[in-house]
């Protein structure tokens, strides 16, 4: 209970403390003695909570215990003079030990055994007769030095032992020994346990003993007894740790309390005790983790004993006494909680000290009404001398039961005497404690507001006990939190409070902040009197004292008058108010008239003020601070030049503030960072009320939108509706430049476009350090122009971008014309960006950098389409070629571009397993073509596949295109190449080829001749067999087997004569591979593709 | 039924703070504040734990959606009850019954319920008010006059 501060309703320390076994050792000399010192040390030392519950005690040789009261044998005549007696507990927990230890030094093989045994036998003799009538237990410990006996002394030691416990008279079970030398922590450790065994023994005997005495009580002359033999059974076990026992007793012994009769003489007595024992119930509760009945145990002990008063002058006492109660059962369920307990927001000790708070602040209630007359301690003899046998009992009549005062004067006496230490007692102290304590529970189970109320109590009693400074700091902390909630009425009751202690301890800055907060619309003041106030902050600014606070302790207003006069000349002169955050009246709307200004304009800000206090407010100076990436620049507002401003009440006033913008600001923000009034006198002292705006402060929380639905008056410029500016942006000064671009768009992909544009210099006046910056804009369908386009001033050659032209001074309506080259593999629109800058004098401004941004854009177009399709000698349309056998390759241009394009030259540059059929490379069929949009142009290239690559190639070669605008008679050619795609590539062992004439005259024999040739390095052996048609007639072998012999070649010949004119099947040889005939397919289809479909015959004409 | 009726803005700040009986005197308005205030803590603590996750996936926003409004008894002292409503915008409604007079002490649940449930159907005529601004305080004498008719109807 060292936290709380002392009263008298205080528990008493062996109330508070756990109880536990005490064992008492003797023969142990820890002064001179080191192997008993570090024994005792061993038992007496770190005793955490790990170890046994007991507690040793040093006996010396001098140690006295209680005398034992004989014992009664009949409760007939004996008549309890109160309920607990004070010394009972302090007996059990220190003075009659539970088991006394005897320590003796000797050695099993001791030379001097006889001597020794003697010597420690009468020892345990004379702690007999010191306990005599105690049913003390008694052990023995020897304390042997030597480590272990050699197995030979085994059966002395036994001996020995036996001999000693018969010389000691103890049991065999009651020896120890305890050897000295290594692991003596453990030895202790196990003896300690024993001991305590022996202990719990002993106290169980002890409650035996009690039980016993029931028998004999009866109800109507013992009710006290019954009280304390269960007290005394609880603490016996709780003595013996058997807590569920002695919740068991401590219930009895609460109930049987409950019963007694209960008049004025004996209440305090009753409460008292009643209070000690709902203690140790709450606590056990605790213990057993039943936080939930400690809870109800507290709940019904408190409404049981909430209307015994007892006598009406000794109310305070009362109050004081369940105050206790509560702040005693909040240390435990502290104490719970600590040992690991959850609470809740809803359940948690902080209630409970609130209560204990809140019955202190009766208690002083009931003192104030009681105790006005107490002035003076009564004379002596004092009624409050004298020793108490019993707790809570009154020392002016101890020990009696009686209803009635024995003896009114006396009692008259100490009630006057009770009641002036009551009126001298510092409530406010142990109030705060009592805050102190809760507050900083709410804290721990989240409950902020409920702190703040607390602590507003908190200052309310440091205001109480003349402590105002702490009460100011406490109450401005929490103004805070009640302002940004918007309870207003709570934050006007703390503000009244706060402007009370800010005047009595007179701080000045606080005083007249709060004071203008104070005139605020949304605080109320006492007796709505805020001239009051007004008249007060006008007073300080001119040095004098304020008028006192209503309602203030009348004792600390002289001293506070005082205080005002030496500090009222003093320092703080100047007050700077930061009033954005509080509540004040002042109410303002800055407002810039644009959100953005150009170099060469004006900056405005409007500037709203309204006073929502009734009154004429003189401000001697009123400024904006505005700052910009630049500079911070103060602005002074003014009203018609007058540097002073008068502001009435309810009444809107508007200022136009003018200035121009720093050049440097340029593409930056500028923002009203606050406006400041001055308040000032001819004296030393001024305020300054500073409206700062936080950047992370939202403005208002209304939709800007919805000002609109309020009804501001007009005469007040509708100041409700405002939205205020704060910020707005400074841009570059309009540039009266103006631009002409010409070009023959669509550009063509691969060219070099030309762009030529014409800038003129509209400005009235010339200007100097003109510069051309040209460089490519990206665009969602162009992204990284510049990876892919050239830009260039020269044409065919590209320049690094961007480009920058450097133009120099350019007169009044002067023009510079420039071109610029571009040159793009993509086809997309391209945006070039023309930025003009330069440096202007303008008569307001000298050296204005202005600047302007022009685009232009070029749309870039395909200027022809390449397909290619592959042909057979004979134009017939081919899907395969085979090694060696020649084909034609037909690219077809198809012209997409607008303007018309000449053709200078094409060619096929063909892969490795092709080459050109031809030796030379052939010129071009299309070389210097003009074409056309839409033409097409069909260009063809013999080639033939050189060997069948592993894989089949994808293109058969780039076709490049040199071209260029047919206009264009001098620039550059382009050159675009496209890849054609690739054709596969089969081998023939052989192959084919057959002469024959296109054209046959009716009847007329013509050879056909068919030539063989292999192509492998092996004889291939082919069976033939010619189809024959109707269409002729033939000469030859009609079936035959040749053998084509390696890089050789057959020669077939036939003779064949058309039957019917126009279009006619010749007959054609079928071919089929002797032996392996992998290749049959290929050999089929050499043949198929080796004979003429059709031949046309013409008629023979009869001369 | 109740003695203090109020309603709290979604900052926190009050809009409404009705109260009736014969407890006109300022004391009795502090206390009432205060107590109305407090009340704040286990309505917050309320909030926050019944959807612990407010960031949280588009089940719990479901869930916490279909929330009963009605919070219940938030906490009590010697001589108070406390019950709390939230709205799905966050106002957050409360109804104080007085543990010491007989009506206020034996009330049901399902009374407080159905009053909670009236003055949120008031609440929201009064701000239907074009005129009444999101956020200001509830002036509105009609308003006032029903919200004091549902704390007396049930006596």
């Amino acid at each position: 209970m060292a936290t709380q501060p002392n009263d008298y309703t205080e528990f008493p320390t062996e109330i508070i403390l756990k109880p536990l076994a005490l064992i008492g050792l003797s023969g142990l000399d820890a002064v001179n003695n080191a192997v008993h010192k570090e024994i005792w040390d061993a038992f007496a030392n770190n005793r955490r909570a790990d170890r046994t519950p007991v507690r040793f005690k040093l006996l010396n040789n001098t140690f006295e215990f209680p005398v034992v009261k004989p014992k009664r044998n009949s409760y007939e005549w004996y008549i309890p003079k109160g309920i607990l007696k004070k010394n009972w507990i302090h007996k059990r927990v220190s003075l009659i030990p539970a088991v006394i230890v005897i320590f003796y030094d000797m050695d099993w093989n001791d030379t001097q055994w006889n001597e020794k045994i003697i010597e420690c036998a009468s020892k345990v003799q004379s702690i007999r007769a010191a306990v005599e009538g105690h049913a003390t237990r008694v052990a023995v410990v020897v304390i042997q030095s030597r480590q272990s006996p050699p197995p030979s002394e085994y059966m002395l030691g036994a001996e020995r032992a036996q001999a000693l416990c018969a010389a000691c008279e103890i049991q065999s079970k009651s020896l120890f020994v305890l050897p000295h030398g290594d692991h003596l922590m453990g030895y202790i450790v196990r003896l300690e346990n024993a001991f305590y065994d022996i202990a719990q023994n002993y106290y169980h005997h002890e409650a035996k003993n009690i039980k016993q005495h029931r028998d004999h009580l009866n109800k109507t002359t013992h009710q006290y007894l019954f009280v304390r033999h269960q007290f005394k059974l609880g603490y016996l076990n709780e003595l013996k740790q058997d807590i569920n026992t002695a919740h068991k007793h401590y219930v009895h012994a609460y109930n049987n309390l409950l019963e007694t009769r209960t008049v004025d003489t004996n209440l305090h007595e009753v409460r008292t005790v009643a209070g000690y024992i709902n203690y140790k119930l709450c606590k056990i509760l605790f213990a057993l983790n039943l936080p939930r009945d400690a809870i109800s145990q507290l709940k019904s002990h408190i409404e049981k004993y909430k209307s015994r008063v007892g006598s009406t002058d000794l109310l305070f006492e009362h109050y004081a006494w369940l105050a206790r109660q509560y702040s005693a059962f909040g240390e435990l369920f502290d104490e719970a909680i600590r040992a690991g307990l959850p609470a809740i927001q809803s359940q948690h000790p902080g209630f409970y000290y609130q209560h204990a708070a809140q019955f202190t602040v009766k208690r002083r209630q009931a003192m104030r009404s009681l105790c006005a007359e107490a002035l003076q301690y009564p004379p002596a003899p004092d009624p409050l001398d004298g020793i108490l046998e019993y707790y809570g009992q009154r020392p002016w009549r101890p020990g009696r039961l009686s209803a009635d005062p024995h003896d009114p004067q006396k009692e008259q006496a100490a009630i006057l005497a009770l009641q002036y230490n009551e009126r001298i007692f510092n409530h406010s102290t142990i109030i705060i404690s009592f805050l102190g304590s809760a507050i900083s529970q709410f804290k721990s189970f989240h409950s902020p507001r409920m702190r703040k109320q607390l602590v507003v109590e908190m200052a309310n009693e440091y205001f109480y006990s003349a402590d105002y400074g702490k009460a100011l700091t406490l109450l401005t902390h929490m103004l805070w939190d009640y302002r940004r909630e918007k309870w207003w009425y709570l934050a006007s009751h703390v503000l009244n409070r706060a402007l009370q202690c800010a005047y009595l301890a007179a701080k000045i800055q606080d005083y007249l902040q709060l004071s203008i907060e104070a005139l605020s619309k949304n605080i109320q003041v006492p007796n709505n009197d805020k001239d009051r106030i007004f008249r007060n902050i006008m007073s300080v600014i001119h040095l004098n004292i304020p008028a006192p606070e209503p309602d203030l302790p009348s004792s600390s207003q002289s001293k506070a008058v005082e205080l005002w006069q030496s500090m009222i000349e003093k320092e703080p002169l100047q007050v700077a108010v930061d009033m954005a955050n509080i509540s004040s009246f002042l109410e303002i709307k800055p407002k810039f008239k644009q959100m953005k200004y150009r170099m060469d304009e004006l900056i405005e800000v409007e500037l709203y003020v309204r006073l929502t206090y009734p009154a004429v407010l003189e401000v001697k100076k009123v400024y904006l601070t505005i700052s910009s990436q630049s500079e911070t620049i103060e602005i002074p507002v003014t009203d018609d030049i007058n540097q002073t401003i008068t502001l009435e009440g309810s009444k809107v006033k508007r200022f136009l503030c003018q200035f121009k913008p720093n050049p440097k600001d340029v593409g930056s923000d500028l923002q009203i960072k606050c406006v400041s009034f001055v308040l000032d006198s001819e004296r030393k002292r001024k305020i300054i009320l500073n409206f700062k705006t936080d950047d992370k402060k939202s403005e208002s929380i209304i939709h800007p939108e919805l000002l609109h639905f309020i009804m501001s008056p007009k005469s007040d410029y509708e100041f409700d509706c405002i939205v205020p500016l704060r910020v707005a942006s400074v841009t570059s000064r309009e540039c009266k430049w103006s631009i002409e671009v010409t070009n023959c768009s669509p550009a063509l992909q691969g060219e070099w476009f030309p762009t030529t544009f014409t800038v003129t210099n509209n400005e009235e006046i010339a200007v100097s350090s003109t510069k051309i910056a040209l460089s490519l804009l990206s665009s969602p369908e162009n992204p990284n122009p510049e990876s892919v386009t050239d830009l260039s001033l020269k044409e065919g050659e590209a320049q690094l971008q961007p480009l920058h032209i450097s133009v120099g001074n350019v007169n009044r309506s002067g023009t510079h014309t420039n071109t610029f080259y571009l040159k793009t593999n993509r086809t997309a629109t391209i945006t070039v960006q023309i930025r003009i800058s330069y440096i202007i004098d303008l008569p307001a401004i000298k050296k204005l950098e202005c600047m302007k941004d022009f685009t232009c854009k070029i749309t870039v177009i395909k200027p022809f389409e390449v397909t290619s399709a592959f042909v057979s000698t004979d134009f017939s349309p081919i899907s395969k070629c085979f090694v060696d056998d020649p084909f034609i390759v037909m690219p077809q241009i198809k012209i997409l571009s607008p303007w018309d394009l000449l053709i200078i030259d094409t060619e096929l540059e063909v892969v490795d397993s092709f080459k050109n059929t031809d030796k030379t490379k052939p010129i071009s069929c299309i070389r210097n073509l003009e074409v056309a949009e839409k033409n097409i142009a069909s260009d063809a290239i013999c080639i033939q596949a050189k060997y069948n690559p592993k894989d089949n190639p994808t293109r058969v070669g780039l076709y490049n295109i040199t071209w260029r605008r047919k206009s264009n008679l001098h620039g550059l050619c382009v050159m675009s190449s496209t890849a054609l795609s690739g054709l596969p590539i089969d081998q023939c062992p052989v192959s084919v080829k057959v002469d024959y004439p296109a054209v046959i005259e009716l009847l007329t024999s013509v050879p056909l001749k068919c030539i063989l040739k292999g192509n492998t390095n092996t004889p291939i052996r082919l069976s033939l067999v010619v189809k024959w048609t109707d269409d002729y007639i033939f000469s030859g072998y009609k079936k035959l087997s040749v053998m084509v012999p390696p890089k050789g070649q057959v020669e077939l010949k036939y003779n064949i004569r058309p039957l019917f004119a126009g279009n006619t099947m010749p007959p054609r040889i079928t071919a089929t591979v002797i032996g392996d005939n992998s290749s049959q397919d290929a050999v089929s289809e050499m043949f198929e593709k080796a004979f003429p479909e059709t031949i046309f015959v013409v008629p023979k004409y009869n001369n | 039924m109740a003695v203090c009726v109020a309603v709290i803005g979604k900052d926190n700040s009050p809009l409404y703070i009705g109260g009736i009986g014969n407890d006109t005197s300022s004391d009795n308005e502090l206390s009432r504040q205060w107590l109305v205030h407090t009340a704040l803590d286990a309505l917050e603590e309320r909030l926050t734990t019944a959807n612990p996750n407010n960031s949280g996936t588009n089940t719990t926003t479901a869930r916490t959606d279909l929330r009963d409004l009605y919070l219940g008894l938030l906490f009590s002292t010697d001589t108070h009850k406390i019950y709390g409503y939230v709205t799905n915008t966050r106002i957050k409604l409360v109804l104080v019954t007085s543990s010491t007079s007989p009506s206020g002490s034996n009330i049901r649940d399902a009374e407080v319920r159905t009053a909670l449930r009236r003055l949120h159907a008031l609440y929201a005529d009064a701000i239907c008010n074009p005129f009444h601004l999101p956020g200001d305080q509830i002036t509105s004498p009609k308003f006032d006059k029903q919200v004091k008719n549902i704390m007396l109807n049930n006596v």
